[in-house]
């Protein structure tokens, strides 16, 4: 029982995180995509503003790996 | 890196200005500055340069000339080969008589030519649809009907047309239909001609284009129609035949003439308008900005050996409220060159500030090659940067590719490190001694190597924030920096303490020394400080991705193995797993190289770069993309 609490507690933290992110960087890309075709010298500033949400997935997976492997 | 900077002033006699401004373009390393610090202390006599009334006349006189040349160059086709020996300066007034009248004659030749073009082009485009029903109207040949054609963009709407037609003639029309030569149908319409004015009506009402014959043929029958408008294009090519020999004619006599004007009338130009930017006494002129430090000897004997004596250049001491004007120049050792393209992509550093690609060019590889870590995969990157420097003839493209070649070693390197050669674990003899660690199944060790490695990457950048503070003489910056630079430090002793045997006195004191470290910010940064370590902490867990990212690759390399294996065809196995490999390597491309940016721009970069600096734009001939060599100084006896 404690084992499969475990699991639904790292699906939790890595699942949330992945939903939060995709949120983000779907705000992040339309906004983005505007943007790029008024500038389109932006392109490497927007796919680095794409990537920045991503800390929030990484950070999940850090949590849900504390949760499985310590 | 940024190119150091000397702050240069060149004193002259007033009647040598010109010549030595033509000089300094010519060299093409030298800033000039409308304002200096030493100018604006009103020292006796010093002000800017004030043109006599000559001198402005002759401006203006170039500004309207060069204008009505530029206005004539729809007519100055180029000629290669064709030059003008007349030295411009002396065919300056007889051309100046001359260009209004040739102003007016391009004008009418422009216009004439514009309109001859537009009605080449639509005649062609009739003459298409003529072409395409000239098949039915053999069929249909009573010329006592009247006869539409029409295009239909649907077939779907032909259907419609003939209901419409059949309720508003009673059935008494016919229809026909082709396609065109580029690929739309082409429908003739023939009914009765007192119906004519009711199906222009209908078509209108209905949208469908009529084919649109010129406005004069429009009363006469079809058949006649299309002969006019063959004539009609014939007529047209000839015209603008001729008109075009006329524009020929007049570019190859004048073109060479006028174009050697104008190139001299824009360097002539772009030296009087720089005489906006000099100081002058009543005898002297004083010229003030910045070079490349290994520019100044060069400049320096260029003046001396065209002027002699009689102009000086001076180095000037930059002080230290000079730094935030010191124009940025970027120069960088072939190595690092091909990274400027990541560096490009953010603002400018301050002078004082560092160049960001020496530490891209350093890491990035390093990082590339942790997350990807694959042999196989390493290889086929080699392969392809190879294949795109030799044919890639953008500038971009080639530094890409040269990025790659040197981020695909790295890569090889890990994935020897990693064992993994497309994803599995190849038993070769030789990679058992070099193999250590499985990515697959060693996910918290490589968690912990990953946030190490953050955690070093930190430390050199919040070293570089507190050198850098120190520089600036922001003795309270530079102390919360080292103070953030202990705490990581200290922290990461103590969570290494926890997990290996340590004893635990050393373990307390890691404790206490993490402790003393937060004091410190807090004493430096104040009540901003907690959020900066925060802030830290959180950067260094952000290097997690390092990890997480290879580990997601490994995994989807596994599973493509697997599915090759699990198909039970050897074709279709081979062909579902090359396919699955190749998105992987696309993403092993990509997804790397965005994080490991992210990686710097955001965490490592934001410790101790500032930016905001003024581009170096030395004056230089219009359109000169760089500046040729100064002359040498001549060897001493």
């Amino acid at each position: 029982m404690e084992k499969v609490l475990l699991g639904f507690a790292a699906a939790l933290a890595i699942g949330l995180s992945a939903l939060a992110t995709g949120y983000a960087q779907s705000k992040i890309g339309s906004a983005g995509a505007g943007a790029l075709a008024e500038k389109p010298e932006l392109t490497g500033t927007v796919i680095i503003l794409l990537a920045i949400p991503e800390t929030l997935v990484i950070l999940g997976f850090v949590i849900a790996a504390m949760i499985l492997y310590l | 890196m940024i190119v150091r900077m000397a702050k240069v002033g060149v004193v002259g006699p007033k009647e040598l200005l010109l010549p030595v401004l033509d000089l300094v373009r010519e060299s093409g390393v030298f800033q000039v500055e409308a304002e200096s610090r030493e100018l604006a202390a009103e020292e006796k006599g010093v002000h800017p340069h004030r043109p006599d009334l000559e001198s402005v006349a002759r401006r203006l006189f170039y500004e309207d000339l060069l204008r009505k040349i530029d206005e004539l160059s729809p007519c100055l086709t180029d000629h290669p080969g064709r030059e003008s020996f007349l030295e411009p300066e002396n065919a300056l007034d007889a051309i100046a008589h001359v260009v209004d009248k040739h102003r007016l004659s391009c004008r009418e030749l422009c216009r004439n030519r514009e309109q001859l073009w537009q009605e080449r082009e639509r005649l062609k485009r009739q003459t298409q649809f003529v072409s395409a029903i000239a098949p039915l109207m053999e069929g249909a040949a009573d010329s006592s009907l009247g006869f539409f054609g029409v295009t239909v963009r649907d077939p779907a709407d032909l259907d419609r047309l003939m209901q419409l037609l059949s309720d508003l003639t009673g059935g008494r029309y016919e229809i026909m239909t082709t396609t065109a030569a580029d690929g739309t149908l082409v429908a003739l319409i023939a009914l009765p001609p007192q119906f004519a004015d009711r199906v222009r009506r209908l078509l209108e009402e209905e949208r469908i284009p009529e084919l649109a014959f010129p406005e004069q043929y429009r009363d006469r029958p079809l058949p006649e129609q299309t002969r006019r408008l063959q004539e009609r294009l014939l007529q047209v090519t000839d015209e603008t035949a001729r008109v075009e020999a006329d524009v020929e004619r007049f570019a190859h006599r004048w073109g060479p003439i006028y174009h050697a004007i104008q190139q001299w009338l824009e360097d002539r130009l772009s030296l009087l308008r720089a005489t906006g930017l000099i100081h002058e006494t009543d005898f002297c002129f004083l010229l003030h900005g910045w070079l490349p430090v290994p520019d100044l000897e060069r400049l320096r004997a260029g003046i001396g050996e065209k002027f002699g004596g009689s102009v000086v250049v001076e180095e000037l001491q930059v002080l230290e409220e000079d730094l935030a004007q010191v124009p940025v120049s970027i120069s960088n050792p072939a190595y690092f060159r091909p990274f400027e393209l990541f560096s490009r992509l953010l603002p400018l550093p301050f002078y004082t500030s560092y160049d960001p690609t020496l530490f891209i060019g350093l890491f990035f590889p390093i990082f590339f090659g942790m997350i990807l870590g694959d042999a196989g995969y390493g290889g086929l990157i080699l392969a392809g940067s190879l294949a795109l420097r030799r044919y890639a003839r953008q500038r971009d493209l080639r530094d890409a590719a040269a990025i790659l070649f040197i981020s695909a070693w790295y890569a090889i390197g890990f994935g020897l490190l990693y064992g993994e050669f497309f994803g599995i674990a190849p038993s070769w003899p030789f990679l058992a001694g070099i193999a250590v660690v499985d990515r697959r199944h060693a996910v918290l060790p490589m968690l912990i190597f990953s946030v190490s490695v953050g955690v070093a990457h930190l430390i050199l950048g919040l070293f570089l924030g507190a050198l850098g503070a120190l520089r600036r003489k922001e003795p309270r910056e530079a102390l919360l920096k080292l103070a953030n630079l202990a705490l990581l430090v200290f922290l990461a002793g103590a969570a290494i303490s926890r997990l290996a045997p340590f004893p635990a006195p050393v373990t307390r004191s890691l404790d206490l020394a993490a402790l003393a470290a937060v004091v410190a910010a807090l004493l430096a940064g104040g009540l901003l400080a907690p959020l900066e370590m925060l802030k830290h902490i959180g950067n260094v867990v952000s290097y997690a991705r390092i990890m997480a990212i290879g580990l997601a690759s490994v995994l989807i390399a596994h599973v493509a193995n697997r599915l090759a294996g699990l198909s039970g065809e050897m074709i279709f196995g081979a062909v579902a797993a090359g396919l699955l490999h190749l998105v992987n390597l696309v993403l092993g491309i990509f997804s790397p190289t965005i994080h490991v940016l992210r990686l710097h721009y955001v965490e490592f970069f934001g410790k101790f770069m500032s930016y905001g600096g003024r581009r170096f734009e030395p004056f230089r001939r219009p359109g000169l993309p760089h500046p040729p060599p100064l002359p040498r100084r001549r060897a001493g006896p």
